[in-house]
């Protein structure tokens, strides 16, 4: 938005002596959504938010809105201002952050991404359509694209600004009882391999019809890069967030520099120049740092905001959240060392395993030992002396991931970009030990 | 804001869609939060902004913006005509609305106390009440307590001739502390967890709820569960309370009932279901004594309105008669598939800037005879299990796991001993045919749910759903890794 900080400048005036922080957020975007061969939903989207912190002498409130024009901040800040007179002191409200420079981030905006049209998205979605009506099976699936801008600015001098564009194309085909599927997001549409992708699912959707039931239970299991992401993404958002740990809730809870995963595993945030960009600074306008999370299973460091920084005696890293946050710092910004060699070569070293392409519905059970359950989707298989040897029908998983990732066999050498909770970047990878803990019936 | 309304249905029928409509939603929210003696979160929100839809030639478009003059909403108009047109090149058949009457109306959620009018002050020093009694043990060391209030005013244009008003509010709260020692944590809450109990209403749905007078329980609560037994697995009773059997009928029911999943439409994200169009009227769904029924018309549903979004009146119907599925969830594009000439109106949008979809309307499982002190009175092995902590649930919404916050183990027809991370498993129509008993209408209460996900883009839905504790035979229990 081009009068941004005009916008800002005025809602500082209107603010007058009390400390004040606008976090702006404009995103514009679209997704077209297909089921059963043909387009089902498509839909464009367009927003401005304004999100308004007001600080004084210990008292805080947030006042959000969208409209922008002067009889809207005036109403708006002018009502904030007097709930604040209202609000209690809290003695722990940290004051407005100073500015501090950041480094340059990666250029994450496409401008072609962020003007692709309908009749584009229509197409890539056609042509998978097309080729599933030939072939017996149906598509189903999104295209999505669009861009945003963030601003972070307080009357204390701090303005920090990042826009990035963003596109996924995900899709799942059918092939009579048989599901395959596959996902990619990416900054930049161009990146997105629709034809791979459309194989990919397609094969997959024709390689598990006809699937077997096996009995629950033990078994070494091979993780393709979105199953072991969706694992890895509840060991580092409810282990190695700063509140979370200082709080003694964290599974990694007084493990600093002790080994609490496998050897093979070695996962960073890196927002600035790692495997999955984003901005450079956080919701507090404060620098994000590179943070090694844990290096050949070792427990290096937690992500921290000014506020858990300050109870652990620390800097903060640059993972905060809005403020303020239940939650406290995540990191969103996950990249998994990749190892070496490929799906195929871990595939080839299982005498006897499952093949799990990806999960559904995963949830946290007990946070001391990570237990997630969930169910596996759209393309489950035996692997049999190094080979696939039938699909099987879907299983629920009762699993400690912190004893899974304890016993990693094998990390493959090319990470996926993943959606998670920001964009992560994940290898598939070998457990020793999973735990399937019953069946279902397709 | 009819008149601004108005510039999107002269242009949606200058163009000949088949259908039109502009929803302008102006919305407010207030929460409030302390956690551990602080101030956790304080916010005022007001948004306003509309979603235009449009099917021309059969095909749908969508666009949404917050920018109010009529050169906006004509452009925007526009913009959901063009995307309407790209749909056209991947469609099969057109799409037709089921016939819907046109109506002029006004509808608000009836209130006793505007809680937008209740001082910030009295709100916080409730608030800070309850946190110190729950922080009254060393123990505890995350205590929250929370509120939150919404008033979503709609001005609903179709280009059918409906102009419906409507002003939804909602009230909720909750209480929670966790306990750690030695590695362990436990939580316990009050009334629910995930958000607490939100309900349509004013401040009088606060007052209700007595949270104060329930702190110190749940602190205690959360205290002794960290030394309790973890809970034995086996094949067990099962007797369901407090909002785990709202969370079963949600994810169990609500969802595998919704036209849209049924037909394939949400294969790509949320899953479909088993709960097949083959099979209404005649699948056994549950044992005879249960009956689920959806209804738009539930005082204090969250689902409550005059009318849903996609302009139909609201209604009450079955979605499972004595056991056998009977109905579904419908929006006016996709009841035609099933045989019906008018949709339930179970269509509703997150916001303004969120196409409508099929929805779980508010949907409650119909008190039965059983005296409550029968319910475990007849039970020899079993247990109690209150308050969903974990839900998961495979993608035809058949094989379930939930974890509750907390059980206790019934012997010989007596609640005994507490215990710990308690999960049942199960499948669905198997499991609701266990059902051999539900209580009588005394335990009856509703609970809700405000932050139901579906669709992509990802939307955000409230409803409710009511229902007495009920026994469940033979249920695996305690399953672990």
């Amino acid at each position: 938005m081009k009068n941004i900080e005009d916008v800002c400048k005025k809602i500082f005036r209107l603010a007058g002596k009390v400390q004040c922080e606008v976090s702006a957020e404009m995103r514009d975007g679209a997704l077209t959504r297909f089921a059963d061969n043909v387009i089902s939903q498509n839909v464009a989207y367009s927003s401005t938010e304004f999100s308004v912190r007001l600080l004084d002498a210990g008292r805080m409130v947030k006042i959000n809105f969208n409209q922008s024009d002067d009889t809207a901040l005036k109403h708006a800040v002018g009502s904030g201002l007097e709930i604040l007179k209202k609000q209690k002191k809290d003695p722990a409200l940290l004051p407005l952050a100073k500015p501090r420079p950041f480094e340059a981030a990666r250029d994450l905006y496409f401008r072609e991404t962020a003007e692709l049209t309908p009749a584009y998205r229509a197409e890539r979605a056609a042509e998978l359509a097309r080729a599933c009506k030939k072939s017996s099976q149906t598509a189903y699936g999104t295209f999505e694209n669009g861009s945003s801008e963030l601003v972070i600015a307080n009357n204390l001098g701090l303005f920090a600004r990042h826009r990035e564009t963003s596109a996924a194309y995900g899709v799942t085909v059918r092939d009579h009882d048989g599901f395959g599927w596959a996902e990619y997001p990416a900054f930049d549409a161009g990146e997105i391999p629709f034809r791979l992708l459309n194989e990919t699912a397609r094969a997959k959707a024709a390689a598990s019809r006809s699937p077997r039931e096996i009995k629950p239970g033990k078994y070494p299991v091979i993780l393709e890069p979105q199953a072991a992401a969706d694992l890895l993404c509840y060991l580092a958002v409810y282990g190695f967030g700063g509140q979370i740990y200082n709080e003694g809730r964290s599974f990694a809870c007084g493990k600093l520099g002790k080994r609490v995963l496998s050897p093979l595993l070695t996962m960073e945030d890196n927002s600035l120049d790692g495997a999955a960009p984003g901005m450079p600074f956080d919701y507090e306008g404060q620098p994000r740092k590179r943070v090694t999370l844990i290096e050949n299973g070792v427990l290096k460091a937690v992500v921290h905001d000014r506020k858990s920084a300050k109870a652990a005696k620390t800097a903060s890293t640059g993972h905060a959240l809005p403020q303020p946050s239940y939650l406290g710092p995540i990191p969103l910004n996950l990249a998994v060392k990749p190892g070496s060699g490929g799906l195929d070569d871990l595939i080839r070293g299982t005498e006897r395993g499952i093949l799990v392409t990806q999960f559904h519905y995963t949830n946290l059970l007990k946070p001391q030992t990570m237990e997630i359950t969930g169910m596996t989707r759209n393309g489950t298989f035996m692997v049999e002396n190094g080979k696939l040897a039938f699909p099987i029908k879907n299983m629920r998983f009762t699993q400690s991931m912190v004893e899974a990732f304890a016993d990693v066999e094998g990390v493959s050498g090319q990470a996926a970009p993943i959606l998670a909770w920001g964009i992560m970047s994940c290898p598939a990878m070998r457990l020793k030990n999973f735990n399937f803990s019953s069946s279902t019936k397709f | 804001m009819f008149r601004l309304a108005s510039k999107a249905i002269e242009i949606a029928s200058r163009h000949k869609a088949d259908f039109g409509d502009i929803r302008i939603i102006e919305e407010r929210r207030q929460s409030l939060s302390v956690r551990n003696g602080e101030i956790a979160g304080l916010t005022d929100q007001t948004t306003l902004g509309y979603g235009i839809r449009v099917l021309c030639g059969g095909a749908w478009g969508f666009a949404s913006s917050s920018v109010m003059t009529p050169r906006a909403v004509a452009d925007t108009t526009l913009k959901a005509i063009a995307i309407a047109k790209a749909s056209r090149m991947l469609m099969n058949v057109r799409v037709r609305l089921a016939a819907e009457p046109a109506y002029t109306d006004f509808w608000q959620t009836p209130f006793i106390k505007d809680p937008f009018a209740v001082p910030v002050e009295t709100k916080l020093d409730l608030l800070f009440k309850i946190d110190s009694l729950l922080r009254r043990d060393k123990k505890i060391r995350a205590a929250g307590s929370e509120m939150r209030f919404i008033r979503e005013r709609q001005w609903h244009m179709t280009t059918d001739g409906s102009r419906i008003e409507q002003v939804l509010l909602s009230s909720g709260g909750s209480l929670s502390a966790t306990a750690v020692e030695n590695g362990e944590s436990q939580t316990r809450a009050y009334p629910c967890t995930h958000g607490g109990q939100t309900l349509a209403g004013g401040w009088e749905i606060i007052e209700a709820m007595n949270m104060a007078d329930h702190a110190e329980r749940v602190r205690e609560e959360a205290v002794a569960l960290l030394t309790a037994p973890v809970c034995p697995a086996g094949t067990k009773d099962l007797v369901i309370s407090g909002n785990q059997l709202a969370l079963q009928i949600h994810e169990s029911v609500g969802h595998a009932s919704e036209l849209d999943r049924v037909l394939g439409y949400e294969e790509s994200y949320a899953g479909s279901s088993f709960a097949t169009t083959e099979k209404l009227g005649k699948f056994r769904y549950g044992s005879p004594i249960v009956n689920l029924v959806a209804d738009a018309t539930l005082p204090g549903g969250l689902a409550t309105a005059g009318y849903d979004d996609d302009a139909v009146k609201a209604q009450r119907w079955h979605i499972v008669r004595d056991g056998i599925l009977s109905g579904y969830m419908t929006n006016r594009e996709f009841c035609g598939r099933i045989g019906m000439d008018r949709s339930r109106g179970s269509c509703r949008a997150d916001g303004y800037n969120n196409i409508p979809i099929t929805r779980i309307c508010n949907l409650s499982l119909m008190p039965g005879s059983t005296p409550p002190e029968q319910l475990i009175g007849e039970i020899k092995d079993g247990i109690v299990m209150e308050n969903n902590m974990s839900w998961s649930i495979d993608q035809k919404r058949l094989n379930f796991q939930f974890g509750c916050e907390i059980g206790w183990l019934i012997k010989n027809g007596k609640r005994g001993k507490m215990v710990k991370n308690p999960t049942y498993q199960g499948i669905t129509p198997e499991f609701w045919g266990s059902c051999d008993a539900i209580a009588d209408h005394s335990q009856w209460r509703l609970w809700g749910v405000a932050n139901c996900g579906k669709g992509q883009p990802g939307q955000t839905a409230m409803m409710c759903h009511g229902s007495s504790p009920a026994r469940f035979r033979k249920v695996k229990i305690g399953m672990h890794g």
